[in-house]
């Protein structure tokens, strides 16, 4: 009897302790292979046993492509190696030195203005005219500039917004607005491609290198060493802002066509370095169309006339363009001596509604 | 709120003015009466009138040289604003939810490519008209304010386009609430009386034997 009951308790122990060392195994295998990375870690020998199979997924050394049944571009690829390069990029350097230029560039244009102040006419306006931009050319400006605007505005909301607009409209308003100017991006986008052909060929004929560029240049257009520099239809400073436009303007659309229309096979590699150039080249262009902008408008008194009316003073050509003046002039006292009395100006330039059909 | 008025009330106050000015507009036009034309007809009226219609499709051999541009902005304008109003997916699908008219709308590349080319001919033809001499000159508020409305309008649907934000699909339908009272008072009347409009000059010069 006492030797059955023994027996029974040794059995039970035997059962509990069996258990009890289940229990123990059961949580204590698992972690061996951590207790021994670690201690390969400390004695530098013993490596992570998950280390290449998660290094093969973050594929931080290079680019793996994997097998897989999705078919599609980039479709075997974990995880993109530059992805992360790109990021970074964008967020500090892009995005901070972007603002610090467009900031520094606007900061010097109002510092100059406030200095100098805006360039008049010396011995003030004459009163005669002469047609310095057709109707077309001035449609052609004007549609650039708006389509320009509309992808640059709306560009810096979703490259800036989170910053700026956040504090402002709350996250559901920015979000509202940073999907608006999206849309508007991608769709107008394919129109400035349209916008900047126009441009070229409506004005590119004037805007090759002409003899006395160099010098207007080396005299900073007159900043330098004092009074007007001689200058054809346009001086070099527009002439490298019509090919910063043109050039800026065909990476602009060239880019911002594989970011918009993703069909085409692009991988993300070719989709983040399209971002890259997509906004460096963007920024360059909005902070030189600044100085533009300013030399157009308050900068130098008269030649926004030659943008809205189409003419402008003959003081401002004679003191702005002067070789320009001469060729205009000249082709005037031609066009006068061949044709009849009222025969008009309309290929000289001079004033003549008949030039802007 | 604002929600609910756009959708309610406004839309029917906006639907209401619009059908019922259209309506006052075309018949006051059609209730004028000119003097009865005692004249022997030289020439058929109706033949005229329906030449007329297609002439103006074409601008005349003497003026292509200084129309080109307003001629082919007008074509991408008012054909990409025809397919976008008619066969755009959204308004399909508005139209037959709110009459149960229903037909195939145009692939989402079409819409894309007929809005740009509609926004294109738009702004060419505004700026075109401000650039001008002429046209800048005869030009008045309306013209302005049909265009910039009509602009307002066609971009707000685009921002509205990926349907994700109920915000703005409510912008846009608020301009275009404002475009529908706007058009019977303003020359965008022209979209229900050019037609007639031709007929009209078309049939009292063909009566005469005058190609108009």
């Amino acid at each position: 009897m006492s030797n059955n009951r023994q027996s029974r308790i040794r059995h039970h122990r035997m059962v509990v302790f069996s258990l009890l060392s289940l229990l123990v195994l059961t949580l204590i295998l698992p972690l061996i292979p951590y207790a021994v990375a670690d201690l390969g870690q400390s004695a530098g020998k013993v490596v992570n046993p998950g280390a290449d199979l998660w290094r093969e997924v973050r594929q931080r050394d290079r680019s793996v492509i994997g097998s897989t049944q999705v078919k599609g571009v980039d479709s075997g690829v974990l995880i993109n190696v530059y992805g992360e390069d790109w990021r970074q990029f964008r967020m500090q350097r892009l995005i901070p030195y972007g603002a610090a230029l467009m900031g520094i560039v606007l900061s010097v244009i109002l510092l100059f203005y406030l200095v100098r102040g805006p360039l008049r006419l010396q011995g003030g306006p004459t009163g005669k005219k002469i047609q310095r931009f057709t109707v077309f050319e001035r449609t052609t400006h004007w549609f650039t500039v708006s389509v320009f605007w509309l992808l640059a505005l709306t560009g810096l909301v979703l490259l800036y917004g989170r910053f700026v607009l956040i504090p402002l409209l709350g996250a559901e308003g920015f979000g509202m607005t940073a999907s608006a100017c999206k849309e508007a991006h991608n769709l107008f986008g394919p129109m400035f491609l349209v916008a900047i052909l126009m441009l070229f060929v409506t004005f590119v004929k004037d805007n090759f290198y002409a003899r006395g560029d160099i010098t207007w240049l080396l005299k900073g257009g007159g900043l330098l060493g004092g009074g007007h520099v001689s200058a054809g239809r346009f001086n070099a400073g527009e002439k490298i802002w019509f090919w910063i436009a043109v050039l800026g303007g065909i990476v602009l659309c060239v880019s911002g066509l594989i970011l918009d229309f993703a069909v085409f096979g692009q991988g993300r590699e070719v989709m983040e370095l399209s971002h890259v150039m997509h906004g460096i080249v963007a920024l360059i262009v909005i902070t030189v169309s600044f100085g533009h902008i300013y030399l157009g408008t308050a900068g130098v008194e008269g030649t926004i006339d030659s943008m809205t009316s189409g003419y402008v003073d003959e003081a401002w050509a004679k003191s702005h363009h002067d070789r320009w003046y001469a060729e205009v002039k000249a082709a005037a006292v031609e066009d006068s001596e061949t044709e009849p009395a009222g025969g008009g100006s309309a290929s000289t330039g001079v004033a003549s509604p008949a030039r802007d059909g | 709120m604002f929600e609910q008025l756009v959708d309610g009330i406004f839309w029917d106050i906006a639907l209401w003015v619009f059908a019922i000015g259209v309506l006052w507009r075309i018949l006051s036009i059609f209730r004028v009466r000119n003097k009865p034309d005692y004249s022997v007809p030289r020439d058929s009226a109706i033949v005229g009138a329906i030449g007329t219609n297609l002439h103006r499709f074409m601008p005349r051999r003497e003026m292509i040289s200084r129309t080109r541009l307003q001629v082919v902005a007008g074509y991408l304008f008012h054909l990409g604003l025809f397919a976008l109003l008619v066969f755009a997916a959204p308004h399909v699908l508005f139209i037959e939810a709110q009459t149960g008219l229903g037909w195939t709308p145009m692939p989402y590349w079409a819409f894309i490519v007929a809005a740009q080319l509609a926004f294109i001919g738009l702004m060419l033809l505004w700026f075109h008209r401000i650039m001008h001499p002429v046209t800048r000159l005869i030009s008045d508020a309306d013209d302005h304010i049909a265009a910039i409305l009509t602009f307002i309008v066609m971009l707000t649907g685009c921002m509205a386009l990926i349907e994700e934000f109920n915000g703005l699909r409510v912008l846009h339908r608020f301009t275009v609430e404002l475009w529908l009272v706007y058009f019977p008072f303003s020359r965008l009347m022209h979209a229900f009386m050019f037609i007639p409009s031709r007929a009209f000059t078309g049939a009292w010069f063909g009566r005469r034997g005058v190609k108009a």
